[in-house]
């Protein structure tokens, strides 16, 4: 599966995904909710930095990660000097990216399998309130298997229309949708075949 | 008229949804448009609007859900090969979480004609369900993030208006092509369209 993942043996590699999960929760609640000053700002990127050493990832790994915010970054920091002091401004970007690279670590150091699995065992109580977690895991996997047959297809219909001399243009995802539904249809009826119900 | 909201899913609703997810995912490959000194349109939102528009409230925004969920256990799946957990916290989460209530009030409206799919609601579904529900989602998480008053969060959100207004437009064009192309998809019976050709002819224009 294509996925953000990079593999590793670390603690937080081998920590349960739903734990790891929670904690980011707890983590991000934590760093935005706490008003901020110097020190528990620097305390703040200390978390990140030291949870990104802890993960034994590339060295390369933080610097790219953080090279990813810089939209974030550029956005934050020229809205906010606009109708904000510079302090807060500095204090609400720090605040946003340090939360944005712990969720960027736990995709880092956790295979999507196991957060699928984790959400699947976290939605068990909402079964009172007619949720079926297995159903819920059957459409994620099956979104998961249909996202190869889709992109086959679209790429199929744009070199068809191509071959034809058609002008591609919004058009296009007609025939696409077309037949991603029937083959939805298909597959429908391939697992009420197999008893799946 | 649309799906009930009580009725469980079956196999065909699962595997439309799951397609739709998938659907979804493949507009966030194609490139962002450029548009000279505003923000680039990208295909992903109109993906979006058509889930609301096609599959209706629920199936609909389960497809948003499922689409998000994948996106969230860290599959690059957003516009741009993003993903993860930290697509959720960050200024735009807001707008995320936006996407699903978004697609339930575009289906919503755009199925509520009883069977028929006419243009004005389905436009006009795309037009409360996928901005003005979005926004109104978007733009307060937008503000409590990044700290800026709401007025303030709300102007820098304007630059996308005019894409969302062209992607409605093409939304609607592509869901009424649908609609003659493909007509059982926009109900929950198997059948219903091909059984009563009456209600299947298309209204447009």
């Amino acid at each position: 599966m294509i996925a953000l993942h990079v593999p590793g043996d670390s603690v937080l590699h081998r920590a349960p995904a739903g734990i790891k999960l929670l904690a980011l929760f707890v983590l991000a609640l934590a760093v935005s909710l706490y008003p901020h000053d110097l020190p528990s700002l620097g305390a703040a990127v200390g978390v990140v930095v030291a949870l990104h050493l802890a993960a034994l990832l590339p060295p390369t790994t933080l610097p790219k990660q953080l090279w990813q915010t810089k939209w974030i970054v550029v956005v934050m920091v020229a809205t906010q000097l606009a109708f904000l002091t510079p302090w807060d401004a500095l204090v609400n970007t720090v605040r946003v990216v340090s939360i944005v690279l712990l969720a960027g670590l736990l995709t880092l150091t956790t295979r999507s399998e196991d957060l699928l699995e984790a959400l699947e065992t976290g939605l068990r109580p909402l079964t009172r309130i007619g949720v079926d977690p297995r159903r819920v895991g059957l459409t994620l996997s099956l979104a998961i298997a249909m996202l190869p047959v889709v992109a086959g297809i679209a790429a199929r219909v744009r070199d068809t229309e191509r071959a034809r001399g058609v002008r591609l243009g919004p058009r296009l995802v007609v025939p696409v949708l077309v037949l991603a539904l029937r083959h939805a249809d298909d597959v429908a009826d391939a697992l009420t075949a197999r008893g799946v119900d | 008229m649309t799906d009930a909201p009580r009725r469980r899913f079956d196999t065909r609703d699962i595997a439309r949804i799951a397609v739709f997810a998938a659907l979804i995912a493949a507009l966030g490959l194609i490139a962002p448009i450029p548009v000279p000194g505003l923000v680039p349109i990208t295909a992903q939102t109109l993906g979006i609007i058509l889930a609301g528009m096609v599959l209706g409230a629920w199936r609909g925004a389960a497809a948003v859900l499922v689409f998000e969920l994948l996106v969230l256990v860290g599959l690059p799946l957003l516009a741009g090969g993003h993903g993860g957990a930290a697509s959720f916290v960050g200024v735009t989460a807001g707008y995320l979480i936006g996407w699903i209530p978004g697609a339930f009030v575009t289906g919503l409206i755009a199925h509520s004609g009883r069977g028929r799919i006419a243009a004005w609601r389905v436009a006009l579904g795309g037009l409360v369900g996928g901005v003005l529900v979005v926004y109104a989602c978007g733009i307060p998480v937008q503000a409590a993030v990044t700290g800026l008053p709401l007025g303030a969060a709300a102007l820098t959100s304007l630059a996308f208006v005019p894409g969302d207004l062209i992607k409605i437009t093409v939304a609607t064009i592509i869901t009424l092509a649908l609609w003659r192309a493909y007509p059982p998809v926009f109900g929950t019976r198997r059948h219903r369209h091909a059984e009563e050709p009456a209600t299947a002819q298309p209204v447009t224009r």
